[in-house]
């Protein structure tokens, strides 16, 4: 690409990320002093931990249930796999408050298996397993389909060269396809984390309590205003950006490696 | 590996049914020998080999090689004691050369005196020193083409399927290979399946018996003497021209 043409290009890309960035300048509006009291600060800190721990936990389930199914689908024959990736598309589509009223409907006490549940003692409204459960629901169908694409990228000649060097299947897929899909993982699992962490429409409906970020930056919201949410929404970006960053910096490293 | 009550080690028929060509050829190689596959592009002498490996699964017919049946059914590609080298050597781009090499080695035999001593002299055959610690993803396709020989050789293997294993390299290291494989094939005892479309290459790599394939089909089969005073179609005559 000719000098000319590459500062145009990046003319355009500094336009399109400050299209981007532009609703954040909202954080500088003159909305009053910021609110970080003791009343304040509290319930935020409380809602920070649930956010990464039970979050974390969620990314633990989803990828030691999602990364086998994804190996799963991205071997099948093109009509079957078609037919996974529709199932999967469906918890995307739906609109994030319908799907958390879905989830108390089926998995509360009203429900088949949350009545079923309820009689082991599990239940799914407004704890940690609501929380955590509505999580890995919602970021899921992302991470497999995320994992599909990065599996789907590893040349299937060279998973069978490896077979028959002696490996496995199992092996096969620890030693080459894992290895060399890492990055696309990496980058599904880093959309997963995004949509889970900040999901409030279905959590707010399944898991109220506990707080999770979201949650809490629309109770500072309604409770306090505008000054109460702005310092959430900073921590908010400050703990939930840096893991799907890390990834990019990674795989940017891969990159030029 | 036990052979043939008549000591063929590899027995096979393939049928393979494809929409442009319809492959249906039989064959059988002894202990220790070698036999080149013959023929113009698209002849189906590749899909003969990637039969045998069980790269493709044939639409008919068998292969056995010794006791072992290989089809039907289909064996799992893990427990194929066949070596298959293609014109794409397919190294894994995450490892080191040293460690494409050493892949199918079993853990129990990476520390064999002999399993090293032939690691080694593989290296040093096909002249690998120099890129030994090198990142596959970075070497010359003609490297990737002598690091993939040293991978399929490194477990020695009883058979040896060869799809034009020397695109890319130079004549001499190719005349220097061939002595290699000849003699390994005569010292470890391999079997060796070659496919080439250069009639002198594959020559010299299988000097005892020859399969012409046209259209799926085996038109000739004896040794070169045989196939170049009589050949059977005019387009083999042309192939065969350059001998």
């Amino acid at each position: 690409m000719k000098m000319n043409h590459r500062w145009i290009a990046r003319a355009g890309a500094t336009l399109f990320a400050l299209a981007l960035l532009y609703p954040f300048t909202a954080l500088f509006a003159r909305i009053g002093p910021w609110q970080w009291g003791d009343d304040i600060r509290g319930p935020a800190m409380s809602s920070v931990r649930v956010s990464l721990l039970l979050t974390g936990l969620a990314m633990v389930i989803i990828v030691a249930v999602g990364t086998p199914v994804a190996a799963y689908i991205a071997r099948c024959q093109t009509r079957e796999r078609l037919l996974w990736q529709a199932v999967l598309l469906v918890p995307i589509l739906l609109p994030p408050l319908a799907l958390g009223i879905l989830l108390t409907l089926a998995y509360g006490p009203y429900g088949t298996v949350g009545s079923w549940l309820e009689h082991f003692g599990v239940v799914m409204t407004n704890n940690a397993t609501a929380f955590v459960s509505t999580q890995v629901y919602v970021g899921m169908g992302y991470y497999v389909l995320g994992a599909v694409a990065a599996f789907d990228a590893v040349p299937l000649m060279l998973q069978k060269q490896a077979a028959l060097l002696g490996l496995t299947p199992l092996k096969v897929f620890l030693r080459v396809t894992l290895p060399l899909s890492r990055l696309g993982l990496a980058v599904a699992l880093s959309i997963a984390w995004v949509r889970a962490i900040g999901e409030f429409g279905a959590v707010v409906v399944t898991a109220y309590y506990p707080a999770g970020m979201p949650v809490q930056l629309w109770v500072n919201l309604q409770s306090f205003g505008l000054p109460a949410v702005m310092p959430l929404l900073v921590v908010f970006l400050a703990v939930a950006l840096p893991l799907p960053w890390l990834v990019h910096v990674l795989a940017q490293r891969r990159r030029h490696a | 590996m036990c052979l043939h009550s008549d000591g063929a080690m590899l027995k096979a028929h393939i049928i393979k049914k494809r929409r442009e060509l319809n492959v249906d050829v039989s064959l059988e190689l002894k202990k220790g020998r070698s036999l080149g596959l013959f023929g113009a592009s698209g002849a189906g002498k590749s899909t003969v080999l990637a039969c045998i490996a069980g790269i493709e699964e044939p639409d008919g017919g068998y292969v056995k090689l010794g006791d072992l049946q290989l089809f039907p059914p289909s064996l799992p590609l893990h427990k194929r004691p066949v070596g298959y080298l293609t014109q794409e050597p397919g190294l894994f781009p995450h490892l080191r050369v040293s460690e494409n090499i050493s892949f199918g080695i079993p853990r129990k035999l990476a520390t064999d005196k002999e399993q090293i001593q032939w690691i080694e002299m593989l290296r040093d055959r096909l002249q690998l020193g120099s890129l030994w610690h090198a990142p596959a993803a970075l070497i010359s396709g003609g490297q990737a083409r002598r690091v993939g020989l040293a991978r399929m050789l490194a477990r020695k293997p009883p058979l040896v399927l060869l799809d034009e294993p020397f695109a890319g390299l130079d004549r001499h290291l190719v005349r220097e290979l061939i002595d290699d494989l000849v003699l390994w094939s005569r010292t470890l005892g391999f079997s060796m399946i070659a496919v080439d479309h250069q009639a002198e290459v594959l020559r010299r790599l299988c000097p005892q018996e020859v399969i012409a394939l046209e259209d799926g089909k085996i038109i000739q089969r004896g040794d070169w003497d045989e196939l170049c005073t009589s050949p059977a179609t005019p387009l083999l005559r042309s192939l065969l021209a350059a001998l």
